[in-house]
């Protein structure tokens, strides 16, 4: 449903004591998410994945490269064309609280996307009400309950909820969740992971997931693919499952290890890859651009840039000159 | 799930009257917010029924000139003779009608100006905010001297309007550097993606969020304005035509002596008492604006 | 400065640090209420808790579980309109600190007492050095050596892999967030305070950062022989670094032990359902199951009975009524109604079995415990129920039956 080829994207720091750097957010990044498929976007904050998630909710404009919408280049489009193009894919954003308006109530936030919509598809204004009671009642809310409601009246979870809801509105082909349950109680996560994989499942929307979880992303969509971006680039992309049971790159193999381990319930993964040095932004950009930290980089990795391919018959692509699979995820005790 | 939708049809009019409980609720939680409210209520009551309780001119009376105070003159008389809360009520009509028209323009504007260049960002903004500043580099009061040669300012609505185009400034500054911020919530990008349209946006999503902000302008604008006209009726700039606080200042101290005399006192404090009067009435609803335009705090 | 001289301080504060041992810490009965306009509300209410000298404790709660104010009552620095209603809170070699006030209080924080507060990111003064607040930190508390403290603090960021001097006269702003987090660290350790209270350590911090600030908290913890508390809403950061974990759930422990005994054998209803409700990396993705309703807040957490039971699977009319016995069992403690039935029906021993993920949750055993129609039990809808069956207090919904 939507493809990027090579986008590229970099800010600009405008005042203070970096002003005038440039941060090189997105460095080429290919990608492809198919209708009613699940992707992930895995990596530490600051590597590119949120302002690729953005670029792809056409909330952010891109530098260069290209993003086809169901077949449509964005770029042969003048900006106010792509609206409806980019209208079909909704973000949700990390923080409930800031995500609705505190002045309006839920009926009120839903009700205006609504009677647009109305309007686009020729539906009587009854419909509205009509639609607002079950979209929220699609997404686990008692219409009755929620609708008279202001935010702050509302639990974080409800929140959540409210706000897929009112992505749902306009009838989007996909969702964009951005790290959608950080902000959320332990105990209430799974349910709005559970209600995300439920949408997919039965209503078809694709679902990108953007987050630092892995695990979280594997329960959402364990035969989607997923991207680990570092630094702005995509370093490995695979199923998720071949991804978490034998990642090739050291970037991901670290992302893996830091997992923290459930002891009493599992035993630390038995090659467990650790960082030589926290990440540098003002590291050179030659060569592969993980070298200084990596714990097994060689004279090569620091000059010649790896490209992202199958290199070394992998069945996941991967951007390392020394692909190796390294046991680093925590198993169950007991179990296999 | 068929849970009825309740009264979802009729909820505006159900909002409104949430809206309005609210505010009572939100007033009545400090005592000096009722008494701010009752100091406003009879402010607005004798701007505009006061001038309806006495004849044209007011009468005087030669044989009480400067009178001390009595039943009769609760604030004395001036140096004809006539009662001063006389003059006090009928004056308020065009001090009050000035305050609001230039709150009003001062809001508007300021409003509408911060609004366009926070949400437009870009070259709109820079053009916007250079104008801005423009302004706010400009002196009022020599600006008001100068204009007050060639302009009369014989009604309030002129007063008013100079006055509001003097004071947009700093209320368009304000408003700008709030837009900026706020465009950047999740709230207002939501209803970008979902093709919502800028009226909607900037009405719907925006404004309310400012409106604590822009309600205290606004009162604070009235105060403002009382005081820059009352200030230059004082200082005789502006010709005697109308009956106002301002030329009961003048008159009190140039023509009746009051800061060296005590005969002339009252008609002197009258009209300042009026002034601290309405102040304090101002500020004291003023804290009742974050309560009444923030949801959370209304309803609790 | 000469060389002579730094040997000389550093020598001292080594004395020092040798002088003190890891304290141990009991509170007992700890109670703390917030007044509001619905009167005076119980945040955390008759805690017993026992931090062992020389180990890392982890305290494990969601949001309104009362963990925050637990660790602020352990400096006594809950502030207004809360207080300490009952309870003490004994620690070695300063007593019960509920009764110190003053400036006996404020010279036990930061000597004794070390904390690292949640979001230790943003807790610097922006416009200072780290160097300067370190020495506006040394003047407050009468430290005679100020060079010695500087050297000391020096050698901790040395120690946690930063360049000391560098940091030390860096703004705020040049640090990234695992710096600023180890920075806060250092502040915590450097006046040699033996308890240190980590409130959230690693929220905001990415899983490669946060696995190294944990396993700089270990490693210093040891190095150092500290009691330290770790307190966050991450099972997996406490299951990373704690020797022992207490579970708060409503402004009480459920349950505690030591950590490979809490997760590997969780017997508190919630215990388990937080347990399962965490996606993991291997096995069976469609084990993980959500946990019904919604964690109580300070209006909402029932007055009397379990605190868990609206969300409990395995409530019963007595869940209701009544607290819940605690149940000792080894080294571990649980609160829970339907444990202590079940450890009456069969023996102590069957309970100590060891749970794995996936496990059916006796709910045959229990009579009128019906948990099949989990979606009705779906927060929104539990709400707007009118919750028919909660006890506590419930503004703007009319309240119980």
């Amino acid at each position: 449903m939507i493809t990027g080829r090579g986008v590229t994207k970099t800010f600009r720091q405008r005042g203070g004591v970096l002003a005038g750097r440039e941060v090189k957010a997105l460095r080429g990044v290919d990608f492809a998410i198919e209708k009613g498929g699940a992707a992930s976007f895995i990596g530490e904050s600051g590597c590119g994945k949120t302002t690729l998630g953005r670029i792809i909710a056409g909330l952010e404009p891109h530098d260069s490269g290209e993003i086809v919408i169901d077949g449509t280049a964005m770029s042969s489009l003048r900006p106010r064309q792509r609206q409806p193009y980019f209208r079909r894919i909704q973000l949700i954003h990390q923080d409930p609280y800031s995500a609705l308006n505190p002045t309006r109530t839920v009926h009120q936030t839903l009700n205006a996307p609504l009677t647009l919509r109305a309007g686009q598809t020729r539906r009587p204004r009854s419909w509205v009400d009509e639609r607002a009671g079950e979209l929220l009642s699609l997404v686990g809310l008692d219409p009755g309950y929620v609708l008279p409601r202001y935010p702050h009246q509302l639990s974080g979870g409800m929140r959540q909820r409210v706000v897929i809801a009112r992505a749902l509105t306009v009838d989007p082909e996909m969702l964009v969740a951005d790290e959608a349950v950080s902000m959320i109680d332990v105990s209430l996560r799974l349910g709005i992971l559970a209600l995300l994989k439920d949408l997919r499942e039965r209503l078809g929307v694709s679902v990108l997931f953007i987050t630092h979880d892995v695990a979280t992303a594997r329960y959402i969509g364990a035969d989607g693919e997923l991207y680990v971006i570092y630094r702005g680039q995509v370093v490995e992309r695979g199923p998720v499952e071949t991804i978490i049971s034998d990642p090739v790159h050291p970037y991901t193999q670290s992302l893996l290890s830091a997992i923290p381990v459930l002891h009493g319930l599992e035993r630390p993964g038995e090659q467990v890859v650790v960082p030589t040095e926290a990440l540098d932004e003002s590291h050179r950009d030659t060569g592969c651009l993980f070298a200084r930290r990596c714990p097994f980089g060689t004279e090569r990795c620091l000059t010649e840039e790896p490209l992202l391919g199958h290199g070394g018959g992998t069945p996941q692509e991967h951007a390392c000159h020394h692909p190796m699979s390294r046991s680093v995820v925590a198993m169950p005790v007991g179990g296999g | 799930m068929t849970a009825p939708i309740i009264a979802v049809s009729g909820s505006r009019a159900t909002l409104r009257r949430n809206f309005w409980r609210g505010v009572w609720r939100v007033l009545k939680r400090k005592p000096s917010r009722m008494l701010g409210v009752a100091i406003m209520a009879l402010f607005a009551f004798m701007g505009v029924f006061g001038p309806m309780l006495y004849p044209e001119r007011l009468p005087r009376d030669d044989s009480a000139l400067y009178a001390p105070l009595s039943w009769k003159h609760p604030f004395g008389t001036d140096f004809e003779g006539t009662d001063v809360l006389a003059l006090v009520i009928t004056g308020s009509r065009y001090v009050l009608l000035t305050g609001l028209v230039t709150a009003v323009i001062t809001v508007a504007l300021g409003t509408g100006i911060g609004l366009f260049a926070g949400f437009r960002r870009g070259r709109w903004d820079t053009v916007l905010m250079r104008i801005t500043d423009m302004k706010l580099t400009i002196p009022g009061l020599p600006l008001l001297l100068i204009l007050s040669t060639v302009w009369k300012f014989s009604s309030a609505v002129e007063m008013g309007l100079v006055l509001g185009l003097l004071g947009w400034g700093g209320v368009a500054r304000a408003v700008r550097a709030q837009t900026l911020s706020l465009r950047e919530r999740g709230f207002i990008e939501a209803a970008r993606g979902l093709g919502l349209s800028t009226t909607h946006i900037v009405g719907r999503e925006l404004l309310p969020s400012m409106a604590p902000f822009i309600a205290m302008n606004m009162l604070i604008a009235v105060t403002g304005a009382v005081y820059a006209q009352v200030g230059l009726f004082f200082l005789g700039v502006l010709p005697f035509e109308a009956n106002n606080w301002g030329v009961m200042l003048n008159l009190a101290v140039f023509g009746g002596g009051a800061l060296t005399t005590t005969s002339a006192l009252p008609y002197l404090m009258a009209p300042l008492l009026a002034i601290l009067l309405l102040t304090l009435g101002i500020v004291l609803v003023v804290d009742a604006m974050d309560e009444i335009f923030n949801p959370r705090l209304r309803e609790e | 400065m000469t060389s002579e001289k730094v040997a000389v301080t550093a020598e001292s504060t080594v004395k020092g640090t040798a002088g003190r041992t890891a304290p141990g810490v009991r509170v007992s009965g700890l109670s703390v209420v917030y007044r509001t306009p619905a009167g005076e509300l119980p945040a955390v209410s008759g805690i017993d808790l026992e931090l062992v000298p020389g180990s890392i404790t982890g305290v494990v709660g969601e949001s309104g579980s009362g963990k925050s104010t637990l660790a602020l009552s352990l400096l006594n620095a809950v502030q207004p309109p809360g207080r300490i209603s009952a309870g003490s809170v004994e620690i070695d070699g300063l007593g019960d600190v509920v009764r110190l006030t003053g400036e006996a209080l404020r010279k036990a924080r930061g000597r004794h007492i070390g904390y690292v507060f949640q979001a230790a990111q943003n807790s610097l003064n922006p416009l200072k050095t780290i160097g300067k607040q370190l020495l506006d930190l040394g003047r407050s508390h009468d430290v005679a050596d100020l060079r010695g403290l500087v050297r000391e603090a020096r050698d901790l960021l040395g120690r946690m892999g930063m360049d000391g001097a560098r940091v030390l006269d860096s703004h705020q702003h040049e640090l990234s967030g695992g710096m600023r987090q180890r920075v806060g660290i250092m502040f915590a350790l450097v006046l040699n305070a033996h308890l240190v209270v980590l409130d959230e350590p690693t929220t905001a911090l990415d899983m490669i950062t946060q696995a190294t600030i944990l396993r700089i908290v270990r490693e210093v913890h040891e190095e150092r022989g500290l009691t330290t508390l770790v307190i966050t809403h991450d099972l997996g950061v406490v299951a990373e670094v704690a020797d022992r974990l207490a579970v708060m759930y409503g402004g009480r422990v459920v349950e505690q032990g030591p950590t490979a005994q809490v997760l590997g054998a969780p017997r508190h209803p919630y215990t388990r359902g937080l347990l399962q409700a965490i996606p993991r990396l291997v096995g069976d993705i469609g084990e993980a199951t959500a946990l019904p309703g919604r964690p109580p807040t300070l209006g909402t957490i029932p007055a009397e009975g379990c605190v868990f039971r609206e969300r409990c699977v395995l409530r019963t009319d007595v869940c209701e009524t009544e607290d819940p016995p605690v149940l000792s069992q080894g080294e571990s403690l649980v609160a829970c109604h339907a444990v202590a039935a079940k450890a009456r029906r069969d023996g102590p021993a069957t309970a100590a079995r060891t749970w794995e993920p996936g496990d059916v949750w006796a709910i045959d055993e229990i009579p009128g415990a019906g948990g099949s129609d989990e979606e009705r039990r779906d927060e929104g809808i539990r709400a707007a129920g009118g919750v028919p069956q909660v006890a506590g207090v419930r503004r703007g919904q009319g309240g119980q039956a």
